[in-house]
């Protein structure tokens, strides 16, 4: 599974280092390194709703809050 | 004309309790490659000294470069200068290092510490000839420039360092012609080299300098371009000659923004690769993209190199945080500050819409004033700089 977070200027600001942050601690914590790659990315053109992350070219949108719920119900749930 | 930089950089500490310096580094360009640099050191500290220096170093540097010669000068500052009522002489040292057509380098030196020069890595002795002008012993010396050649001048304080306290005579000009030996192989810039000169001066005096003491170092290199992308154009269809205009320049690229590096990447025909790397510093991370040297986010990057580029300019304070770290802003402002001479800024007007929001520090307007502060930082660095907007 590919997760990719966007780091480009808007994203930032809404705190997209938090997002990468809290998902290598998870997919780490969970041992899931072998089965989810985190890769970075620029601008997805969604930059008005929060930062933009894709799982397998299916867009999401995330904030810092929202990080743990997301990881639950898009990444392990759907490995 | 050939194709070699002067790079120029200075830097002062004051006397302990004084507010301003007694020493005065004035640089006057004659034309695109000759330059005139005098340093002037004023009797006493304080106040006077420093109106003393600031003469002295003005009506230099305008004579010099109007061709005026050297007796002239001196007669007119002797003339000139306000007597001091304690000691009854006007009275400033001066050094001055002018730079003729990027070849030949004429030294004149009046009372301060002889010029150190640096050729091949060493410190190396040159000829001086002895004039008398007006009953002042004046020592003047041409050298024919090379690569890689280093000149410092200084003002007295800077031997002065340590006297009685640390050293019994102070630390001598061959020592400190020692210690830039052993600088020269990292590289460092003019601003930087007279930056560490002049730190260890204030440590050597304890952190109460005794007296003003100021370096200035004038480093000769090869001209490096570098060329920096920012931002899409207007019009999308632009797109293409932008690219192409961008990549057929000479020397390093650089490429600035997120779009910018998607558009970048497609004319190349190459994948943005983005990494997830975040350090200490809250910049966001750099990508790669095969053929371009540096790939960085746009505002947010730039913005922390203006704010280097102005303490660059200033105290210089913040240069270990940009001179070891590997952010994207660190990284372009070593390239911009220390490689290039020659900077081409490619600067589109796109609008992003969803930048456009009161509420972002990244809209539209100061994108456009980044560009500009930065490059009038650049050019005060002595940088040429050129900006074309798209």
């Amino acid at each position: 599974m590919k997760v990719t977070i966007c780091i480009g200027s808007s994203c930032h600001i809404k705190g997209s280092r938090s997002v990468v942050e809290q998902l290598q601690e998870l997919v780490a914590s969970n041992n899931l390194g072998d089965n989810v790659e985190l890769s970075g990315t620029f601008c997805l053109g969604k930059c008005q709703q929060s930062v933009c992350v894709t799982v397998d070219e299916k867009f999401f949108s995330v904030s810092p809050e929202t990080v743990k719920q997301f990881f639950e119900s898009e990444i392990v749930a759907k490995l | 004309m050939n194709d070699l930089y002067a790079d120029i950089g200075y830097k002062s500490v004051n006397h302990y309790g004084e507010q301003l310096c007694g020493d005065h580094v004035d640089i006057v360009e004659q034309n695109e490659n000759s330059v005139v640099v005098v340093l002037a050191d004023g009797l006493g500290s304080g106040v006077k000294a420093s109106i003393l220096s600031t003469l002295t170093s003005k009506i230099i540097s305008t004579m010099i470069s109007a061709g005026l010669p050297i007796e002239e000068c001196v007669s007119t500052i002797a003339e000139t200068l306000p007597v001091c009522s304690v000691r009854g002489v006007a009275y400033s040292t001066f050094t001055i290092i002018r730079l003729i057509n990027n070849q030949t380098a004429e030294i004149i030196q009046y009372d301060n510490p002889h010029v150190i020069f640096i050729r091949d890595g060493e410190s190396t002795a040159y000829p001086k000839t002895e004039m008398n002008i007006d009953g002042k012993k004046i020592y003047r010396s041409l050298i024919k420039l090379r690569e890689n050649d280093i000149f410092i001048a200084m003002s007295d304080g800077c031997p002065h360092a340590g006297v009685g306290n640390l050293y019994n005579f102070g630390w001598k000009v061959e020592d400190i012609a020692s210690f830039v030996e052993g600088l020269v192989p990292v590289g460092f810039t003019a601003k930087n080299l007279s930056t560490l000169i002049v730190d260890e001066c204030e440590k050597l005096y304890g952190y109460q300098p005794g007296d003003d003491a100021t370096a200035c170092v004038v480093k000769i290199r090869k001209r490096q371009p570098v060329n920096m992308l920012f931002g899409p154009p207007a019009n999308r269809d632009d797109c293409d000659r932008m690219m192409s205009l961008f990549f057929s320049k000479a020397g390093k690229h650089i490429v600035c923004g997120g779009t910018t590096a998607t558009i970048a990447g497609k004319w190349l025909g190459k994948p943005v690769i983005a990494s997830l790397k975040f350090e200490r510093s809250n910049i966001p991370p750099t990508a790669k993209i095969e053929g371009v040297d540096l790939v960085t986010e746009g505002v947010i990057t730039v913005s922390k190199v203006l704010e280097y580029a102005i303490d660059y300019l200033n105290q210089n304070r913040l240069y270990e945080e940009w001179f070891f770290q590997e952010n994207g802003s660190a990284q372009i402002s070593r390239m911009l500050f220390e490689e290039a001479t020659d900077i081409n800024f490619y600067v589109g007007r796109a609008v992003n819409p969803a930048h456009q929001n009161p509420n972002l520090p990244i809209n539209f307007n100061i994108k456009m004033n980044l560009v500009q502060e930065l490059s009038e930082c650049l050019r005060k660095m002595g940088k040429k700089i050129k900006v074309i907007y798209f």
